[in-house]
Formats: structure tokens, sequence, C-alpha cells
């Protein structure tokens, strides 16, 4: 490839140039500041003084209530992920292999969810899970159940609300690697002999894998970051760490301590998204010289 | 031919279970009642007169809608460049850069609110329109890059390759082969930015400047006395408009070209 | 001031530190510069948009709960004031004054924030604290002299060289029950406890959202006198034991509201003027203030570097009775307006917590003295609880 030769290639960083600016600009930098701030001291609410201290840190490496949330934060983000990629993957390939004249349609329908307010949609759930909702009342009325069953305020009802927020982010970004794939491979490889499952696993999916990877990394990442959903929708144990560091920044006015916890959050999932890199670099090596 | 019905039958309960919660919503803007859900106590259409009515409303919703425009434009066009660099060409550090692009999405928005305010303070900078809007668009970078990304993976290189083979220039090839290919890819983009920045409520709290409203902060000014149907309805009136839209257009020129022939 | 020194002190610090380190400022004026670009681009759409709110005249940023106050406050009183004088009143919802704090901190200076609907008496000290207060001209303020000296009086203990806000209205925070589950007996019997009733777990909520709300109810539980909390270990051990029956804690008035008209729970503790509206949709849901339970009072605040006499104008406008009036009525909680000097109609006189003696004497407010000192820790602490720590 005749650009791949050339060592230096300006040409990337040129198309790259506005995005850096701007994440410096409006994320690195203010980024900057918060972590000064996570030396300062917290002498009251809202008052702060500036100090290079570790007491916020150590407070975070010694406390156990902190390490808890940050694996309910973990657990909840990997079941969510799985169970997004296990609902997303079909409709995706649905869509990008149906015949349907009106495909834009099944698209549309997909994003339609966000133009109703977020917090509408979250708390429309307790219409449907709650005891007076529709699915109780479907189950009483086909007499599976005598009392209503208590779905409402549980961990259930928090990872359902997050699944049903970003499942369109995972169907999306699987469609699109779908729908990139040529659409001869899978007929050829039939020709060939293989069944329909085997062209599938050996054509389809591999070539799908990034659009699930990044389907997946997102998920992962947005319910690590997540806290309004368990706030509406789970009961008393139901928390992840953003609520940990909401708390500290908007209720606490504990803006040291809401740096300290910021910056573990950005480090945790920031380790996520390197592995993640790394492991679609290889693949995309791979591909290329394929 | 089994599997494929499977697929389907598949795909339509994932799509009930995305919409349970919105048919909720659609159907709640005709309940009578002012509260409580159901069982539905009577119909009626109180609710839209009212909304329309509703001035504060109408205004946050025109403000939401040019800043998703805006911020889908802002958004869709850096994202673009910064996925032609990460797929067609080869260069060290990659997975850095990727780290650094999706970066944004990692940092928690009440905590990217806060310090892009510290920052401005630092630059004698006022809280303004610009600044939301910049704030939405780095809020979508990520997912336009990851969008966008994925789709150009697919896209063949022989393609261009051989347009520029049979004499076109780059940009030539560009406009005629790539874009088209990557139109998709730029919808879905555009379309991701426009409905994150239209849904943003966490820091849009923290940016906006006084006395402007976006829909989500209207509403959650709302959550203190109970919400109201209007919001429903409000749901109702758009879905209607994203869907019914698109579909009278393309049934209009159906209409009319056969009426022609 | 000395406060206002050192924050100003702090972020001059943080400036340098950050101009001194690996990002010169050259780099930043460029970053600027690119912003600015951008910033042209929306150039047009925004002057429009700035364009709505720009008038003649004064502005003044107005920021309060939204909704039903919203609504009845620019009816009755912005739109007449900016008819009247020619000034602009720019109203805006915020979602609590954590957040306007917040802003006000990270900008670091008032510029944008006029007048804020505050809540209680604690807040207001809060602000007095961070030097953000005024001193109102009570002359330009007629309508402060309809307002219930009980309510003005803790004000002006915190602030006795002037005040820096006007009481507006007031309410409880009791307990609601529903009364297909719960007789009026047994919650008379019980009281603060009703909320302890293990026989009800699972069907229990409470308030998430403040914590001197679950520590005064932890004061009564605990059997202390909620202003003078000697042993907080007992309030939080109440606090835990509420916990393990609690479905849900609520966190705005909205989710309060579905939860009991959706029988999700049956015993809350309750604002007052929620569970009024939905009496008024004929939910079976009863409300009662236990002994020495808790009352609170909004005030309309003015921050620092606010316009004062068009700020004094605009407050006695709101306080208007025809404005007060129609505000209570829509948001359900009684005016600060003496009753016994302004006549009230039926929808405010039959609002819970309401008292027509003017006094308040029934009432049992939360004393800032002895309270916000325990904010920083027992705050912390309770974030802690809720989440079973």
């Amino acid at each position: 490839m005749p650009d791949t030769a050339t060592p230096i290639d300006k040409r990337p960083l040129v198309l790259l140039t506005p995005a850096f600016i701007a994440i410096t600009a409006l994320v690195v930098i203010p980024m900057s500041f918060i972590l000064v701030y996570s030396f300062y001291e917290n002498v009251d609410l809202a008052v702060d003084r500036v100090a290079f201290q570790f007491g916020n840190w150590q407070a975070l490496f010694s406390d156990n209530y902190y390490h808890s949330a940050i694996w309910k934060t973990l657990r909840i983000s990997v079941v969510v992920t799985v169970l997004a990629a296990v609902l997303g993957y079909l409709p995706a390939y649905f869509i990008a292999m149906t015949t349907f004249r009106h495909k834009w349609l099944l698209l549309l329908l997909l994003i339609l969810p966000f133009w109703v307010s977020f917090i509408i949609r979250t708390l429309s759930w307790i219409h449907i899970l709650g005891n007076q909702g529709a699915l109780n009342g479907l189950f009483l009325w086909l007499g599976l159940t005598d009392e209503p069953l208590q779905m409402m305020f549980s961990e259930f009802s928090v990872m359902v609300g997050l699944i049903h927020v970003f499942l369109p982010y995972m169907i999306l970004n699987i469609y699109v690697s779908l729908e990139g794939i040529d659409r001869n491979l899978e007929p050829a490889a039939r020709t060939l002999g293989a069944t329909p499952w085997q062209a599938f696993r050996e054509v389809t999916l591999p070539l799908s894998l990034p659009g699930l990877a990044a389907g997946s990394l997102l998920v992962f990442v947005l319910t690590g970051g997540s806290y309004v959903t368990p706030l509406i929708l789970g009961g008393p144990s139901d928390f992840l760490f953003g609520n940990l560091i909401y708390d500290a920044v908007v209720t606490e006015l504990n803006w040291p301590m809401g740096a300290t916890l910021s910056f573990t959050l950005l480090v945790l999932l920031g380790s996520v998204v390197i592995l993640y890199s790394r492991f679609m670099g290889l693949n995309q090596l791979s591909k290329a010289f394929g | 031919m089994s599997a494929w019905a499977f697929i389907r039958f598949y795909t339509i309960l994932v799509y009930t279970f995305m919409f349970a919660p919105i048919a909720v919503v659609l159907l709640l803007a005709f309940n009578n009642s002012q509260f409580g859900g159901f069982p539905i106590d009577g119909l009626s259409l109180r609710w839209f007169a009212e909304l329309f009515e509703n001035e504060a409303i109408m205004r946050a919703f025109r403000t939401s809608f040019i800043l998703g425009l805006m911020t889908a434009a802002v958004a869709t066009t850096v994202g673009i460049l910064a996925a032609l660099a990460l797929v067609r060409y080869q260069f060290r550090g990659k997975d850095w850069v990727t780290t650094f692009l999706i970066s944004p999405v990692l940092v928690p928005e009440t905590v990217l609110a806060v310090g892009l305010l510290i920052f401005l303070r630092w630059l004698h900078m006022p809280r303004s329109f610009t600044l939301l809007l910049l704030g939405h668009s780095i809020i979508a970078l990520p997912f336009v890059v990851l969008v966008v990304q994925a789709r150009l993976v697919g896209i063949r290189r022989e393609y261009e390759e051989a347009a520029r083979s049979l004499g076109a220039s780059p940009v030539q090839t560009f406009f005629s082969v790539t874009f088209p290919l990557l139109l998709p890819a730029i919808f879905a983009g555009a379309l991701f930015a426009f409905t994150i920045s239209f849904d943003n409520i966490t820091a849009t709290i923290f940016w906006r400047p006084s006395g402007m409203e976006t829909v989500p902060t209207q509403i959650f000014g709302m959550l203190r006395h109970s919400v109201s149907p209007e919001i429903n309805a409000l749901g109702f009136v758009m879905i209607c408009i994203t869907v019914g839209v698109p579909l009278l257009a393309g049934g209009l020129a159906r209409y009319f070209s056969r009426r022609k022939v | 001031m000395t406060r206002k020194m050192d924050s100003t002190k702090r972020y001059e610090k943080l400036r340098e530190a950050v101009g001194n380190g690996d990002v010169d400022r050259r780099t930043f004026f460029g970053l600027l510069g690119s912003a600015g670009i951008t910033a042209g681009l929306s150039g047009g759409i925004m002057t429009a948009m700035a364009g709505q709110a720009r008038a003649a005249g004064v502005e003044l940023h107005f920021e309060g709960w939204g909704g039903v106050v919203s609504e009845a406050l620019r009816k009755h009183a912005f739109d007449p004031y900016e008819a009247a004088t020619g000034n602009t009143v720019i109203d805006a919802t915020f979602g609590g004054e954590n957040e306007v704090l917040t802003k006000i901190k990270a900008a670091g200076s008032t510029s944008g924030h006029n007048i804020l609907h505050s809540s209680g008496v604690s807040w207001y000290k809060r602000w007095v604290d961070n030097g953000y207060h005024v001193v109102l001209n009570e002359d330009n303020i007629p309508n402060l002299k309809n307002v219930m000296t009980t309510m003005i009086e803790p004000f002006r203990a915190i602030t006795p060289e002037g005040l820096s806000a006007v009481p507006y209205d007031y309410g409880t925070t009791g307990i609601a029950y529903n009364t297909k589950h719960v007789s009026k007996e047994k919650a008379m019997e019980l009281g603060a406890d009703l909320l302890l009733d293990k026989e009800l777990k699972g069907k229990i909520g409470g308030w998430g959202g403040d914590w001197a709300n679950r520590a005064w109810y932890g004061a009564l539980q605990s059997g202390q006198d909620p202003n003078n909390i000697e042993d907080w270990d007992a309030v939080w051990e109440k606090a835990r034991e509420h916990r393990e029956l609690v479905l849900k804690y609520w966190g705005s008035g909205a989710e309060l509201m579905d939860l009991l008209a959706k029988e999700e729970i049956w015993v809350t503790e309750a604002w007052s003027g929620r569970v009024a509206a939905l009496q008024a949709q004929g939910h079976p849901i009863a409300y009662m203030d236990p002994p020495n339970g808790l009352a609170w009072m909004e005030s309309m605040f003015v921050l620092k570097g606010s316009p004062l006499a068009e700020a004094e104008e605009l407050l006695n406008f709101m306080l208007e009775p025809e404005t007060a009036i129609a505000v209570a009525a829509g948001q359900k909680y009684p005016s600060s307006l003496d009753p016994t000097k302004v006549d009230m109609p039926e929808e405010v006189t039959n609002l819970p917590a309401f008292d027509p003696t003017g006094k308040l004497e029934a009432l049992v407010f939360r004393d800032p003295q002895t309270w916000n000192p325990q904010e920083k820790k027992q705050g912390a602490m309770w974030n802690r609880v809720k989440k079973g720590g």
C-alpha cells in the first residue's frame, strides 16, 4: 500500500487535529484542573483549602466503602454489557440483512426512544414493572400469580433500565459493521460447501467483531458512568460509583473528594479502553494482512 | 429459512422491549387524569392543548432542536475526519490515539461539566450557548468516531483504488466513491449526535446560561411537583414528527410519481 | 468577607499553578482561538438566541423550582413587573441550591444569578456565610409588612444589619400513609415510629435527598430533641433500621407522588404540598405531622451583585397578595403572608400545615446554629448509611 510505505505521513495528523484540539481544550485541560483539586482539602461545605496533601487519596485506598462500590459497578457493567450484546446482535443482523425496503425505518425506530426525555422513559418502567404495572396486570389476569410480583426497585429493574437506554448504542454499532460487509461473501462461502451457520461463523461474525467490540465498549463505559438510572429505578442498595461522585460533588459540595473519585473512575474505565484498543489493534492488523 | 424466522421473531421481541416504555408514554398522553398512569380513566386531548399553550416548553423545544442540529454538524465533521485517520492510515501510537478520542465518554458528566466551568472562569468567559454547543459536541464526538470507524473498516479499499486507477483525482475519488459509501455512517453519526444532545441533562444543567432551558432541563424543573402529562404529549408529538414526516414525504412522492405514469 | 478573600486567593493560586506548569499560555490562547472560530460559525444563531433574552432596562435573573410555581410567578408577578418597570425578568429552573452554589463557585462570580427561591433558614445562613448576601432596603418592599413576623425573625437573627431575603412560603415534612392499609389510630399511636413498623417492610419509603431530614426523623425515633442532638450514633442507628424496611428512597416530588399513588409504598415521610395534591386527586392518602415534626420555610434570596432597587421592587410584586395566593394554590404550600392581615381564600386555608393564627407556634423549624456545623460530617454519613454503609 502506497501510503503506509512512507514512514512519516502528515495526513492522519491533519485529519486528527480538529478532534485533538477539541478534546484537549474541552476535556484534558479541564480535567487537569480537577486533578489539581483532588489534592486540595475540603474544610467545610463548598469551602476548600489550597493544599498538596494525599488525604483524599488515602481515604479512597483505605476505605472499604469505596472498594465495594467499585466492585458492584464493574459487576453490573459486565452483566449489562453481555446482556446488551446478546439482545442486540440478532436485531442488528436482521436490520443489516433484511430485504425489507424501509430499512431506514427500523433504524429510526431504534433512535426514537431518545426523543422522549430520558427521565420520562426511565420513570415509565414503573408503569410496566410496578405492582400496578402492565406486566403484573397481565400475570394476574392470566392467573400466573395471585399477588403482584415485586420487580421494581431492585437490581433487576436497574439493569432493565440500563439495558433499555444503552441497547441502541450496541445495535447501531453492530449494524454499521455488518452493513459494511460485502453481501457476496456469505453466498460465496455457501457455494464452497459451508452450511449457513458455518458461513456466518467463518465470514460474517469475524467481520462484525469491530462493531460488536465498539458497542460493548460503549455500553460498558456508559453503564460504569451512570448514576440517574439507579436513583430512579433502584432500591436502597442499588447504586453505582457514579452515585458516589454525584453525592460528593453536588450534595456534599466536597469537590476535592469528588475529584479524587472521578479520577479513580477515569483510570478504571480508561484501562478498559486501553485493553480494548490493544485487542482491536491486533484484530485490525491481521485484517490488513488478510 | 427457519433460522431467519427465528431472527425475525427475536428482533420483534427486542423492539417490543425497546418500545414498551415509549408505548406507555404515548398512551398516557391521552390519559385524562392529571396523575397516576394505569388504569386509564378516560381519554382526552387536554394535555396537547396545554402543551401548545405552554410557552416555556415550546421555547425549550426550539432551543434543544437548534442545539441538536448544530451539535450534529460539529461532532460529525470532526468525528469523520478523525475516524478516517484511524482507519486509513497506519501510524505509531494508534492505540493511544483511539483511547484519547474516546476519553470524553470516560469522564463522568458531572465532573466534565464542573471542570469545564472552572476552565472557563480561568479564561474569563461567561457561560453561553457556545459553551453548550462545544460541550455537547465533545460528548457526542466519541460516539460519532466509533460509529463511523466501525463502518469504515468494512469499506473496501479496492473501490477507491479502482477509481484512482481510472484517473480520478483524490478529491474526486472522495466525493464520488468514498463519500457515498460513507453516507450511512455519516447519517448514523449525525443522528446519534443530535439525539445525544437533545437528551442530555447532567452536563446541560451546569453549562446552560441563565434563562435558557432545553427540553430535559425544563422537565427536570417540573419534577419537584410531579410530572405533567404535557410531557407525554410532547413525546407523542415528537415521535409523530420524526416518523410521520418522512413517511408522508415518501408516500406523497410515490403517489405523485405514480400519477404521472 | 474573609471567606471571600480566601476563595479569590485560591483561584489565583490555581491559576498560577497551571500557568507555570507544562501548559504554556500561548498554547492556551491558540486553543482559545480555535474555539473562537467555532464560536464564529454559530454566531448567527447565537445572536438570535440571545436576542430572546435581551431587552431594554435592567435584567433580573430569577431561579426557582419551575413547574406550577414558575407559571404562577410569571403570570402574576413577572409580567406585571415587566410591564410596570420596563425591566426584564429572566426566569430559570434549578435542581436545587447546591447546583447554583456549584455554578457560582465554579464561575467565581454571581453574575447571571440574582434572586433564588431558597429553601430554609439553613441555606440562608450558608449563602450569608459564603459572603453572597446583600442588605435590602425594607422601605422599598412595603408588602413585607404583611409577612408574618415569626417568619422574618429567624432570618433577621442571622443578619441583624438587614435582610437579604424575604420569606415566601412554608410547609412541613410529615408522614403520609395509605388509609387502605394503615389505620388512622395506628398512625397516630406510632407517630414517627410508623416509619419503623416491621409489619410494613418493603412498603415504606423515605426521602433520599436530604441528610437533615433523615436525621430529624432519626432524632425523633431515638427520643432526642431534633434541634439539640447529642447522640448521633443513635440517630444513624435508627436510619439504618429504617433502611432495612425501605423499598425506595425517593428524590423528587414527582417520584414521591408516583410511589404513593401507585401504592408501591404505603408509608413515607412526605412534603405536605405534594400530599395535598394527591388528596385533591382523590387518592386515599392521609397526612400527619408527628409531634415535633419538621417544618420549613422558603425565601426569595437576593444575591450579592444584583441591582438592589430593581430586585426590591420585584420582591414587592411577588409579595402582592394576589401573586402570593396564586403561587400558594399552585404549589400547595401556604404563603408567608399573615392570614390575620390578608384574607386567604379557601383553597389556601385548606392546605396542610396552614396556620390561621399567623404565629406558626405549632411548627418546629430547624435551627441553623445547631444544624449547619454538622452538615459536612453528617451529610457524608447519611450518604453512606443510605448505601448500606
